[in-house]
């Protein structure tokens, strides 16, 4: 079978790509999202060199060897993705994993890099999954490039992962044999929503307690990042009770930095989460159902949060479906009122600052990192696609048309 | 909950009033005022007008060249856009229940399982969806007949557009069974239709009015055309002297399979892999109604889009527009946009809303679009394509003069995201006004649950931005009701302990 153009995705993964490819580009697009400051419209191009960012401006540049658009905004940002993370990757021999570090599990040569990478997802927090009380810590990584932790590196032990709510706690059962020590991990995991949050509240009081008493405690210094301020604690609360809950804790402990992961009904908190300083993360928008925990996710609740100033970011949550993914969230969000430019930062600077990188990543300036989304239309319109995508200058996605595929 | 009060029984109540109200001459005409109408059979029109009369439309052009009647009341206003609305060629929603058990079931009717207070059908109208064919689900090997409807009505029958429209066929397993018995109950089910019709004429041959006594104890129709004999007519395969049986002691289990084969039923054939593609066509073409299958193809089976394209049937697109698979060896994802495939292929293909992500068909042809599919292709997949596939084509799918007075209203173009739906018109009836829904009200903003109020904020906690004591592991401020402070000396065992305890 022929087919013509970029319609057809027959994609090798970028870990399969070779390893010294042409980081070097001029990008051309009738309009330039830079993600700082105002749009470069009626034509705009892009300079890389070596993977960075050389030059932004108006008019027309590069003559035939430019790749063109008719947008370009910076790569997007993930800040829950879930790549190597099966059930496997679940520590049971405890809940709490303070030490835990995704650095040691992530498998750079997995196939979801690139489907994260061809979808327009460039920088992504990969993090335990939601079954530990506290899962480790979570770490940024480019989506593609050379197969290295070193390489890839946005971010080491970018923040703590937590969890409360249903999730940690599901399919958790209460020791039924009176006497004798417990039959698995899962008979003394705890077994409700009250539980996870004592378990995690345990945590902190535990290492409050050693360090007064000049104990050792594993994981102290860890709890010591979150507590200063200089590692966010990220914690998953989709229902109320467990936003309410995340955000109490958060002032227990005077925890300065907190990221709520898939707060899907924050917006019935608006005012709580604002005056706490938390900051949320999104997740995919569903619909003719409940999202997860039973939680009500409503079209207006990005808008919600914009409007009352409240940092957050939106995310794919590692969607197997194509049009689940992060470029297809804004367009919800907007359907939902939420405004283009904050849509756009929503999967940029915003998730970029959560984490502290956007020093080198979220929007397009020179000196940062070469991290472009080229669209075929307007970005994020779903009947826009994502035709081009550079991570660190190496193109993923190649949105010049060929000539044909033999299939 | 008063809130929760069906949509459609407030509408129902509000349009009684307006019946009983209003003149005659006000309910059975409609004039639609639009910005820009999409008649995707023809070029778009600027600040035009559609005037709808006993539910059809009777003129339709820009402002200046059409008379509204002056006693029409208006809908619509220079900001809207108005659209044919989206036509939904082939679900199983709205239904209760869709699968049936039995294996072979073309006697049944969804008439029995349509549920007119269905959720569905209330956000069709919100999505826009004006004509919807509703047919048995596809875990079968033959269902029952199906449906089309409009999403509005409170009974089944002022639902209905067309009745007893289409059988649903599966080349994909039931679930149980294999490809080889499913296969094998297909091609059965049209062998037993042969010897049931070969036994009814050697009966009548041999004089033995069996099926007449069988007939008139079922209490069958056997009057008029009924009790007359017809040759079968067929392209496939024929049974000889079935001009002798009268047609209403046909077996009515069998009797949809002879409508079948005789090419008086539409067929709607389920295929969830490429390879189903070829057992559907061939089993289509052996049966003598392949001219009225429409294949109902599942996101593998592009790979035989060539094959579908030289059937020369129609496909709708059930499922997500992506597919997806892992290269066997080296465990590369492969991606492929469906619709391209089959416009490339030269397939007519329609979309449907039998998908896991907004259910809508809107969405599903801007995604179409974004995939490469020219718009003008994308918009027909939801409009026309679906409305020639029901039959309809001369009524629905297209806003022309002469055709069904069922216009949507949108707040912008159909394939943005920030368009809604304001009013659905069906049959010159504004039966859906987006101000007035209280549903969609709730799923864009969200409800309180009565007797609870949002929390006020702050005063409670913090402000980020004021500045605070240096946080220290050992004071947690506001950590407990009773406290230590931290500049003391190192607590002893029993402060622990109760802290512990307060914790506990």
């Amino acid at each position: 079978m022929i087919t013509v153009g970029w319609t057809l995705l027959a994609l090798t993964t970028s870990a399969a790509l070779p390893q010294e490819e042409e980081t070097t580009w001029v990008i051309r697009a009738e309009t330039v999202y830079t993600g700082a400051g105002e749009a470069i419209e009626d034509g705009g191009f892009i300079e890389v060199e070596d993977g960075v960012i050389e030059g932004v401006g108006s008019g027309s540049r590069g003559g035939d060897g430019a790749l063109e658009a008719f947008a370009v905004t910076p790569g997007m940002i993930d800040l829950s993705v879930r790549i190597a993370t099966s059930r496997w990757s679940v520590e049971e021999s405890d809940e709490v994993q303070l030490t835990a570090r995704m650095a040691d599990a992530v498998d750079l040569y997995s196939y979801r890099w690139g489907r994260e990478a061809r979808s327009g997802v460039t920088s992504a927090l990969v993090s335990a999954p939601d079954n530990n009380v506290l899962g480790g810590l979570g770490i940024a990584l480019k989506t593609a490039g050379p197969a290295t932790l070193e390489a890839r590196m946005l971010r080491d032990d970018a923040v703590l992962r937590g969890s409360f709510g249903d999730y940690p706690a599901r399919n958790s059962t209460p020791n039924r044999l009176a006497v004798g020590p417990p039959r698995d991990f899962r008979t003394r995991r705890p077994a409700t929503r009250m539980a996870t949050e004592w378990v995690m509240r345990d945590t902190f009081y535990e290492a409050i307690a050693a360090e007064r008493h000049g104990t050792p405690f594993d994981g102290a210094e860890v709890l010591r990042s979150v507590v200063a301020g200089e590692r966010p604690l990220m914690v998953q609360a989709w229902a109320t009770q467990d936003i309410r809950t995340a955000i109490f804790f958060k002032a227990e402990f005077s925890i300065p930095n907190m990221i709520i992961d898939g707060a899907a009904e924050a917006w019935r908190e608006v005012e709580l989460l604002r005056s706490s300083g938390a900051s949320v993360v999104l997740p995919p928008m569903v619909f003719g159902e409940r999202a997860r925990d039973n939680s009500f996710y409503t079209l207006s609740c990005a808008k919600t949060l914009h409007d009352a100033g409240i940092p957050f970011a939106l995310s794919g949550h590692g969607a197997e479906r194509s049009d689940e993914r992060l470029a297809y969230q804004p367009a919800h969000a907007m359907r939902g009122g939420l405004p283009f430019e904050a849509a756009l930062e929503a999967v940029t600077m915003a998730p970029a600052r959560m984490i502290g990188v956007d020093d080198r990543v979220g929007s397009i300036e020179a000196g940062k990192d070469a991290d472009l989304v080229l669209w075929s239309g307007p970005p994020f319109e779903p009947s826009s696609s994502v035709i081009g995508v550079l991570v660190s200058g190496r193109l993923v996605l190649d949105p010049r048309p060929t000539e044909s595929v033999e299939k | 909950m008063k809130a929760a009060m069906s949509l459609k029984r407030v509408l129902s109540c509000s349009l009684a009033l307006v019946g009983i109200v209003g003149s005659a001459t006000a309910a059975d005409k409609l004039v639609v005022e639009a910005g820009r109408i999409i008649t995707v059979q023809g070029p778009e029109i600027v600040d035009g007008v559609i005037v709808i009369e006993d539910g059809r439309i009777t003129a339709i052009g820009p402002a200046s060249e059409v008379e509204k009647p002056w006693d029409a009341p208006v809908v619509g206003g220079p900001e809207f856009t108005a659209f044919p609305g989206f036509i939904e060629a082939k679900t199983s929603r709205g239904l209760d229940r869709a699968n049936e058990s039995v294996d072979v079931a073309p006697f049944l009717d969804v008439r029995d399982s349509l549920d007119p207070i269905n959720f569905f059908f209330e956000d069709c109208l919100r999505w826009g969806m004006t004509t919807i064919n509703v047919q048995q689900g596809e875990d079968c090997v033959i269902a029952g007949r199906g449906r089309v409807v409009k999403p509005h009505g409170d009974t089944v029958e002022e639902m209905t557009v067309r009745p007893s429209f289409g059988l649903v066929l599966s080349a994909s397993p039931k679930r149980g069974k294999s490809r080889a018995t499913q296969s094998q109950a297909l091609r059965q089910a049209f062998v037993e239709l042969r010897e049931h019709l070969e036994q009814l004429v050697q009966e009548k041959r041999d004089g033995d009015d069996r099926a007449r006594r069988e007939a008139l104890y079922q209490g069958r129709d056997l009057e008029g055309e009924r009790a007359k004999g017809r040759a079968m007519s067929s392209t496939a395969w024929k049974v000889d002297g079935l001009e002798l049986v009268p047609r209403g002691e046909v077996d009515e289990k069998q009797e949809p399979l002879l409508d079948l084969v005789e090419g008086r039923v539409a067929a709607f054939f389920h295929c969830s892999q490429p390879m189903d593609v070829h057992r559907a066509l061939e089993i289509a073409r052996d049966n003598g109604f392949l001219a009225r299958t429409t294949l109902v193809l599942g996101p593998a089976c592009w790979k035989a889009a060539d094959v579908v394209a030289e059937a020369g049937v129609p496909a709708v697109l059930s499922g997500d527009l992506t597919h997806t698979e892992r290269d066997p060896v080296t465990g590369d994802e492969i991606e492929t946009f469906v619709p391209t495939v089959y416009e490339e292929a030269g397939v007519r293909f329609a979309l449907s809303s039998e998908n896991s992500s907004t259910r809508s068909l809107w969405y599903q042809a801007a995604l179409a679009v974004g995939g490469g599919v020219p718009r003008e292709t994308a918009i027909e997949a939801v409009t026309r394509v679906p409305a020639e596939i029901l039959g309809l084509g001369d009524r629905v799918g297209a806003l022309a003069e002469g055709m069904d007075g069922n216009v949507v209203i949108l707040t912008g173009d159909p394939l943005s995201s920030t368009t809604w739906v304001d009013t659905v018109v069906l049959e010159g009836e504004a039966v859906y006004r987006r101000d007035e829904d209280v549903r969609n009200r709730h799923l864009l903003e969200g409800i309180a649950q009565p007797g609870t109020q949002p929390s006020q904020g702050s005063s409670d906690f913090r402000s980020e931005d004021e500045p605070d004591v240096e946080p220290t592991m050992a004071d947690p401020e506001e950590g407990g009701d009773e406290e230590t402070p931290s500049d003391e000396t190192p607590s002893d065992e029993t402060s622990t302990e109760e802290e512990e305890d307060t914790q506990q």
